[in-house]
Parts: C-alpha cells; sequence; structure tokens
C-alpha cells in the first residue's frame, strides 16, 4: 500500500478526473455539513423579524439589521471590541516577535523547554486557564500582594475584573498563536545573515530590525492577523476577567441568542461582525505584506 | 590595510577545543590562505578575526590595535560566508550598500559607491536583481562587493568559493587575485581545497588540531613541509615505513618495507639505529622504466611488478608491488612508455628527494626543521 501516500492523493487531484472527485467528496461534505449550511441558516435567520415572546418571526425582512446599526449601545460595544483587538495583538505580536527570536536562537534543552512552553497551554481548556488569572489579579490576590508587600503600590489595585485583567487574559490567550505563526517564518532564516550584518557594522538592534524583521514579516502578519481576529471577538477573557465596561459584541450577541432569545438580531450582528473582521483583516495583510510582495506559504 | 597578530588564542567549547594556542602574523595587504582538514579550528580561527567568536583565551590585534573584545560591528574586518548569506529581502545595490547605510553614508553615495563595487566585481548589470534569483557564482561575487564595499582593514573569506562546481571555482580563484592586488587589502582565506590554497595565497598556515602546524609561501610549504600531517595533506604520496640500520655523514641508512635498503638524507638530526621512520617517496620523483631483469643499482631503486592501472583523467596511476608493499607513479596520458598490468619495472629516485619523519609525525632533517 506504499502508493495509498497524501502525494499519490495530491496527483490523483491535481489530473481532476472522475477519482478525484471521489477523493475529495469527504472533504467536501464535511465543510458543507458544518460550515457551509449553518451559514446559510445563520443568513436565513438574520432576515426573519423578531418576536416577543418566542425566537424569531418567519419573514423577509432586512429589519434585524437596521436595529443593530441604529444601535448606539452595539456601536459602543463594536468599538471597545475593535479597541481591544488593537491593544491586545499589539502587545501580544511585539512580544511574540521576541520570544519566537528567542526559541530560533536557542539550542538543545532550553529550545525544546521555549516552544514545549508555549505549546502545553495550548492542552489545557481555554475556559480553565483563563479563570486560573481571577485568583492571581483580584485586589487580594498573588500579584497585589507581591506589589504591595515590595512597595511598589500602597494599597491594592483591581487588575481583574477590570481592563488590566481583561487584556492579560486576552494576550495569554494569543500568545502561543503567535509565537507559532512567526516562529514557523523565523526558523528557515539562514543566521549567517544576521552576522554579515553585524560584520558590516550594524549594531545588534539594527541587525534586528534590518535583517531579522523583515525576514519574520509574513510570520508577523499572520500572528496579527490571527491575534486581532480572536481578540475583536474575544469572549472568554472578557466575561471571566473584565467587568461591565469590558463587553464585547461576541458577550452581547451571546446573551441575544441565549438570554434574550431574539435570533435574527443576533444573527444580523454576527453576520454585519464577520463582514467588517474580514475588510479589516485584508487590510492588515496587505499593509504588512505589500512591500514584500504577497504573503508566502500562507 | 593591515596586518593581523593573533596570539595564543584558544576557543573552547565546554570539553571541546577547537583552536588551541594558535599564534599567527598576517602581513599588511598580504594574502594568506589558512588550509587545514575540516573541524581543524580554521573557521573558528577566522570566526575571531571578525569578531563572530570569542576567544576563550589570546589576544587578536588589527593593524597594532587590540581588537580581542571588540563586537564585530566595531571591528573594520569584513566576511565573506561560505553561504554568502545575502539578505534576502534587499536588492542586489541595498545589499552591497548595506554596510555604507550602517556607516551613515547618504543614500546617493552609498548607491554610487556600490555600483563602482559591484563594476570591479563585473555585476553591475544586476544592482536591481533580488539576490535570490543569481547563481552561486553571481551570489558569491555579490557578496565580495559587499564585503569589499566598507573598504574593511581586512578581508576574511570563508570557504566562498566551496559551493561551487569545478570550472567556476577556478575561474574565481584567478579572480579572487586580481581583485586582491586591484584593492590592496589584506586577505585571510580559509579552505579545505589544497589546489586553492596553492593558488591563491602568498603565504600558506597549514592547521591541524586547532594549531598552525606551519606557515610559509606555497612552494616552501610544498617543498619543505615539516610534519607527516602536512606531507600528508598536501597531497597523494607513498608513505613507506622504515627501520634504521646505521648512520652515515649525511644521514641514514634505512631498511624500508619495500624490501630495500635506501639512503636517506637526515642531516644531523638526531637519528639512532633502530629508529622507526616513515618515509615519504613523492610519485612525481619517481623514475620508472621497463626492467629486463637485470640488478637494481645501489639501493636507490626497487624492481616490482605493476599490479594495477588507474585511469584518473589527463593522467594515469600504476602500482608497483615490491615485497608486498604497493608505490605508485603517475604519468601524463599519451607518454611514450605505455605499461600495462604484469609488466615488470624498475622504480628508482634520488635519494635527496626522500622526506623522512620520525614516529611523532616531525620531519628528520630537511631544511625546515
Amino acid at each position: 500500500m506504499a502508493e495509498l501516500s497524501f502525494a499519490w492523493l495530491g496527483e490523483r487531484i491535481k489530473r481532476q478526473d472522475a477519482g478525484s472527485v471521489f477523493l475529495i467528496a469527504p472533504l467536501a461534505a464535511f465543510e458543507l455539513v458544518f460550515f457551509v449550511v449553518p451559514f446559510l441558516i445563520l443568513v436565513r435567520m438574520s432576515l426573519n423579524a423578531n418576536a416577543d415572546p418566542g425566537f424569531y418571526q418567519p419573514a423577509w425582512t432586512l429589519e434585524a439589521y437596521r436595529a443593530v446599526l441604529a444601535s448606539g449601545l452595539y456601536r459602543d460595544l463594536v468599538v471597545f471590541s475593535f479597541e481591544l483587538g488593537v491593544v491586545a495583538t499589539v502587545i501580544a505580536v511585539s512580544l511574540a516577535l521576541f520570544y519566537a527570536y528567542a526559541a530560533y536562537r536557542a539550542t538543545g534543552l532550553r529550545k525544546s523547554l521555549l516552544l514545549f512552553s508555549i505549546i502545553l497551554p495550548l492542552l489545557t481548556t481555554l475556559v480553565v486557564k483563563t479563570y486560573a488569572w481571577r485568583p492571581l489579579l483580584s485586589p487580594n490576590g498573588v500579584l497585589n500582594d507581591l506589589l504591595v508587600g515590595v512597595g511598589l503600590l500602597g494599597s491594592p489595585v483591581q487588575f481583574a475584573p477590570g481592563m488590566v485583567g481583561t487584556v492579560i487574559g486576552q494576550v495569554y490567550i494569543v500568545f502561543p498563536y503567535a509565537v507559532l505563526s512567526i516562529y514557523s517564518v523565523l526558523s528557515t532564516m539562514d543566521w549567517d545573515t544576521v552576522e554579515a550584518a553585524r560584520d558590516l557594522g550594524a549594531s545588534r538592534p539594527r541587525s534586528f530590525l534590518e535583517v531579522v524583521v523583515p525576514e519574520a514579516l509574513p510570520g508577523i502578519a499572520v500572528a496579527t492577523v490571527v491575534s486581532f481576529a480572536w481578540s475583536v471577538g474575544a469572549y472568554a477573557a472578557p466575561s471571566q476577567l473584565g467587568s461591565g465596561a469590558q463587553t464585547t459584541f461576541a458577550m452581547e450577541i451571546e446573551s441575544l441568542m441565549l438570554t434574550q432569545f431574539d435570533y435574527p438580531t443576533g444573527a444580523a450582528f454576527s453576520l454585519l461582525m464577520l463582514a467588517a473582521m474580514l475588510v479589516v483583516s485584508l487590510g492588515v495583510m496587505r499593509l504588512l505584506t505589500g512591500s514584500i510582495g504577497g504573503v508566502e506559504g500562507v | 590595510m593591515a596586518s593581523v597578530t593573533l596570539s595564543d588564542l584558544r576557543k573552547e567549547y565546554g570539553d571541546l577545543t577547537a583552536v588551541d594556542g594558535l599564534s599567527l602574523d598576517v602581513d599588511d595587504g598580504e594574502l594568506l590562505c589558512l588550509l587545514g582538514p575540516s573541524g581543524c579550528g580554521k573557521s573558528t580561527t577566522l570566526r575571531m578575526l571578525g569578531g563572530l567568536e570569542t576567544p576563550t583565551d589570546g589576544d587578536v590585534h588589527i593593524g597594532g590595535d587590540a581588537v580581542t573584545d571588540q563586537p564585530p560591528y566595531e571591528r573594520n574586518t569584513s566576511m565573506v560566508f561560505q553561504s554568502w548569506a545575502l539578505f534576502p529581502h534587499k536588492s542586489v545595490l541595498e545589499n552591497v550598500a548595506f554596510g555604507l547605510k550602517m556607516d551613515g553614508v547618504g543614500e546617493d553615495e552609498r548607491h554610487e559607491r556600490a555600483r563602482e563595487m559591484l563594476d570591479v566585481v563585473e555585476m553591475s548589470g544586476f544592482a536591481d536583481h533580488d539576490p535570490t534569483d543569481l547563481s552561486g557564482g553571481q551570489k558569491q561575487r555579490v557578496a565580495l562587493a559587499r564585503s569589499l564595499a566598507i573598504e574593511p582593514d581586512v578581508l576574511l573569506l570563508d570557504e566562498p568559493l566551496s559551493n561551487l562546481d569545478k570550472r567556476l571555482r577556478e575561474q574565481m580563484q584567478l579572480e579572487l587575485r586580481n581583485i586582491h592586488d586591484e584593492v590592496e587589502t589584506t586577505f585571510v582565506h580559509v579552505t579545505h581545497d589544497q589546489n586553492e590554497a596553492f593558488t591563491l595565497a602568498d603565504r600558506i598556515g597549514i592547521m591541524n588540531d586547532g594549531q598552525i602546524e606551519q606557515v610559509g609561501a606555497p612552494r616552501e610549504v610544498y617543498d619543505d613541509p615539516v610534519s607527516l600531517f602536512i606531507e600528508e595533506f598536501l597531497g597523494d604520496t607513498n608513505l613507506v615505513d622504515a627501520t634504521v640500520t646505521e648512520t652515515t655523514e649525511t644521514g641514514v641508512v634505512a631498511d624500508t618495507a619495500l624490501g630495500t635498503e635506501a639512503a636517506i638524507p637526515t642531516g644531523d638530526a638526531a637519528v639512532a639505529a633502530g629508529d622507526e621512520l616513515t618515509v615519504s617517496f613523492r610519485p612525481e620523483e619517481l623514475d620508472v622504466e621497463r626492467a629486463d631483469g637485470g640488478a637494481s643499482d645501489g639501493g636507490a631503486s626497487i624492481t616490482g611488478e605493476i599490479t594495477d592501472v588507474l585511469y584518473r583523467g589527463s593522467s594515469v596511476r600504476f602500482y608497483v608491488e615490491s615485497a608486498g608493499e604497493h608505490v605508485f607513479f603517475e604519468q601524463s596520458v599519451g607518454a611514450d612508455t605505455d605499461f600495462a598490468v604484469g609488466d615488470t619495472v624498475a622504480v628508482s629516485w634520488d635519494p635527496d628527494d626522500l622526506l623522512a619523519f620520525a614516529a611523532d609525525g616531525d620531519r628528520v632533517g630537511g631544511g625546515g626543521s
């Protein structure tokens, strides 16, 4: 059965004969059942009218979209969601660039440890590891005890629930993905080029900017889009580590669907945000990679 | 332009000693080749010269200034890497102008000077190309131009020709020589290829086990190797064991494994009867003629049968067996005498051409010791 390899599958699919359709069928069926159909249901739902009491009133109307776009509350939630997205992304991607560089430079046990400690959190449930920040960041938590103990703070500060906790929690969630995106690109970099830059008179920071960053740019673009898309749509971190002021649009949609039972508005809000995120993500990709002619291998 | 002095240089990686107390002087404007097998520490030495490695011990002086603790970006040395290490996201022109940019030279001036440098390496037509589109030979030229653009005191070359095919490599060796004559900069060139070192170098420093074994002009090193290691490394030769039987006025007589006694010019070196020697019979010093069963004359020859004939392109190598030992000699293809397997030949030599080495590998006698 040596023939039955991925290369063989790829060849068959490239030839586009009858057999290749058969080979692609399971994947196509999966996409259809789990992505296309639910998405169409969501689109249809957004065109229904809302009903009180009840989940929705069958109809063909844009009323739900009008309601979302007209709401000042929703606009504030969206603005906050984007703010959180920008802040969490900038912090996560900046830290990830240095972490990935450190992992690239490390050898042996240290390299394994750096990479393993990035992958380990991915094996834990998102909710549990986010919730674990609560005792660390609360007013009588570990961080406050430490800062007050060494005299940096006069009295405890409420990091969580609050904005600081939300940002920390969100950065913590997206950081591994940002690191892995950048590391995967950096790992192919020829270290000689960095040495060559230093040899030609570039200081360490300068050689990093001139050689490492351009090399890592495709990875930085992917890390940015992943972190940003996820952070704008943040749910776990703001709901567990935020106060009422840190409500994202995702939390509002959850409430619309599961508490207020307003399906059409929830669906319309989701689709509008999906469209907005698509536009912003494409813009970010183009901005970060335009200068080097597209993201290769992504 | 500057001279280079390395004194008692050491580099250890944990338990491994890569460079072991190396001292070397490179003259101003000289092209010195560091030659040695893989793992002998030649690249590490070069990297310490460039500041890319910090010596465990010892000093590096360039142009009389101590630079041992200076980072690479503060030294006016420049390295051409084996992988060439061109910046993939910069154009050829930007690559060559990079060092000047780091020096704060304005864009117009640095681009002009980079173009001049590309002219020197005959790559002026490629200024706007992406380095990833270039062939190996072209990358090599760009890397050379990039390093020369900053007008380094010392240019360091870390086997930059080893990734090129044979023809291109030989062409680049000559061009590198010409460029060296043109820019009058001190070059330190690392290679494991003897031919490259002989072609390029003003002087060759042969390294073994983290130390310099011998430094000298190519001819001098070849004619007068100080150790068995160098004799073996510089070219194929016949190494034959011998035991000293008596000492004479000009040397010794030794009983060789070829089954004959041979006079060996060991000069006034301290050799006594019973000492074990290794004697090098260089193939180019052997005279061979068809033997007709006549007796050999005076010990400076052997008679044996040709057992193997090896065609090596432009030359043919013949193996002759005598007393169970094999020695080989070579002839150009098309030479008059045409030996075949089974022929009996007489192989003779001039005793002055023999090189003898003691059991510890040091040369016995000869001008070098």
